[in-house]
């Protein structure tokens, strides 16, 4: 022991942390693509996903999409994973931003890449104005959901886009929102967010509307208390949330397997069974990403027992 | 042959995406002139980016086609013009008086009526917000079910199918154990909790400033978890950006045409 200088492990260079954390995640990333670890999903991410499953056929979905490039890592994993369940049930859905402007094109990003795996797997595409409509940016996130929730007709009014000939026409024309007069007309509200924006639909339209939420592991834990208040029904929290919801897709909820395996179950909702999505593709970012999530933990923790010991070493040295 | 200049293109935007995170990410290793040039060129870019989306999904739709009315495709009227849409240009532009020392008292007018509109949704608001969390904090502290400490099951699956046991409503009616205990924590730290922040009394003795410790303590407890939380969503994010540099570009780069 007299060669050790617990000094050193407190004295790491920060750039070789940073080394062997790029080594290891792209390392697990290349290698370890396509490995299943088993998950528990989190209480409310079986309610998103019960949710999801349940959102009636003649009722759209509004996705209120707050992200931008700058959360891709969790955003973009749970924006493929809802528009997956959407458009694997064939729902209709309504989607648009009002946080940043550049949040409408990561959003029209993530449909055509949905679209394009549905593609390779012989499904349909989901058609603009037939299927979806894309309402592009609202500003003020606080005034356009009020005006929403007040009334959808006016707040949307303005809103043209072109139908299947090409024609410019009232988003109230087409045939996702024919039937829509308010914004309870909705089958679920889901906000995939980055931000407070989620804030501001609780406190203006979570009384009106099946209010769902994904975020980011940033803002989560503020939105957990609404959550537990019932303000929000359904909540994904970062890729843990990403990868829950992908487990769920493949596996159900409820759900007996062949051989009688339940993968995921819900005893505090026994009535509750939910099939796997009927079709297309289940795993994504969060399958990818999740293991070299465990890998980067892992080393972060080893990093602060190293320092610790070294800490603790370094004192008892000193002492002496 | 078609899909060539397609996959070039992809393989550039890959390419050049990547530079730019190894460009910002090289920080890490030092400040730098590399990182100052794709800082000051993402923020250029975003800066750009919004102000054409600013037009095309917001002042367009929002304001220039119904001040200016719409013509359908054979020019007969579709939606009239409401000029009075036009105030609110010079209303707008009053914000940046702002600058001016003689003038600024103008820009007052529309940041009035910002904050005039943001104080009547605040009423409107609070309810919604605030009011089902203080309905939900009253929880229930006595058990009603001592047939087990953890609730029970209310359901069996038979062939495949989920079937409701026979008392399986008054299973889930019980006050368990655990749940008890549950909620008592959480009674426990909303209170210490909201005593920490009485600062209009002077607490004394020990169970008063104990009780008071307590909730900085779960208040601590609070914060220590969401701060896991936040590192935790930083590591997805840098995952998602190694991802990219590392195996999107490989992908990219050895993937065919079409």
């Amino acid at each position: 022991m007299s060669g050790f200088n617990a000094d050193k492990l407190q004295k790491i260079d920060r750039r070789w942390l940073y080394v062997i954390l790029i080594v290891s995640v792209a390392i697990t990333l290349l290698v370890g693509k396509g490995t299943e670890i088993p998950v528990y999903p989190d209480d409310s991410s079986k309610d998103l996903y019960i949710t999801l499953m349940n959102v009636p056929e003649d009722k759209p979905v509004f996705i209120q999409s707050d992200w931008t490039n700058s959360t891709r890592g969790e955003s973009r994993g749970q924006m493929m994973a809802l528009l997956r369940v959407l458009m694997s049930n064939n729902r209709k859905f309504v989607i648009y931003s009002m946080g940043d402007p550049q949040a409408p094109q990561v959003a029209r990003d993530a449909i055509r890449m949905v679209n394009e795996e549905r593609r390779k797997e012989g499904l349909d595409d989901f058609k603009s104005w037939e299927d979806y409509i894309e309402l592009g940016n609202f500003p003020n996130a606080e005034n356009s959901l009020n005006a929403l929730g007040n009334n959808i007709r006016s707040a949307w009014g303005n809103r043209r886009r072109p139908d299947t000939t090409g024609v410019d026409r009232s988003v109230f024309e087409s045939p996702v929102l024919a039937n829509v007069q308010k914004v309870s007309d909705c089958g679920a509200y889901v906000v995939v967010t980055a931000s407070s924006t989620i804030d501001f639909a609780v406190e203006r339209i979570s009384d009106k509307v099946n209010l769902n939420a994904m975020v980011t592991g940033v803002v989560g834990p503020t939105v957990l208390p609404y959550k537990r208040a019932g303000q929000v029904k359904g909540l994904a929290i970062g890729l843990k949330g990403v990868y829950d919801m992908e487990y769920m897709m493949k596996y159900g909820l409820n759900h007996q397997l062949e051989g009688g395996v339940i993968k995921v179950d819900y005893p505090q909702k026994p009535e509750v069974s939910l099939p796997p999505v009927p079709n297309g593709q289940t795993f994504g970012q969060g399958a990818t990403n999740y293991l070299s999530l465990h890998i980067a933990l892992g080393l972060m923790i080893l990093a602060i027992i190293l320092g610790n010991v070294g800490m603790f070493v370094g004192r008892k040295g000193g002492k002496k | 042959m078609s899909s060539f200049p397609v996959l070039l293109v992809d393989q550039i935007k890959v390419l050049l995406g990547a530079l730019c995170i190894v460009g910002l990410y090289s920080v890490l290793y030092k400040e730098n002139k590399i990182y100052r040039f794709f800082e000051h060129m993402f923020l250029g870019l975003a800066a750009g980016y919004s102000l054409v989306a600013l037009w095309k999904d917001t002042l367009y739709e929002q304001w220039w086609l119904p001040m200016t009315g719409r013509l359908t495709e054979t020019g007969t009227v579709d939606a009239p013009g409401y000029w009075l849409f036009a105030l609110l240009l010079p209303i707008g532009l009053m914000a940046y008086t702002v600058f001016s020392k003689r003038h600024n008292w103008m820009s007052r007018i529309p940041i009035g009526m910002i904050l005039g509109l943001w104080s009547g949704q605040q009423v409107q608001i609070y309810w919604n917000k605030f009011g089902p969390q203080i309905l939900n904090s009253i929880k229930p502290i006595v058990p009603t079910g001592t047939d087990g400490f953890f609730q029970q099951s209310a359901y069996d699956f038979v062939n495949g199918a989920v079937v409701t046991k026979p008392d399986a409503s008054l299973i889930l009616s019980r006050i368990y154990m655990s749940e008890v205990i549950n909620n008592m924590i959480f009674l426990v730290t909303l209170l210490s909790a909201l005593a920490y922040f009485l600062f209009s009394i002077d607490l004394r003795g020990k169970a008063a400033t104990g009780f008071n410790k307590l909730g900085r303590w779960m208040l601590m407890i609070g914060f220590g978890a969401i701060f896991g939380s936040t590192v935790m969503a930083r590591f997805a994010l840098v995952i998602d950006r190694i991802g990219f540099v590392i195996v999107d570009t490989f992908e990219a780069f050895t993937r065919g045409p079409g």
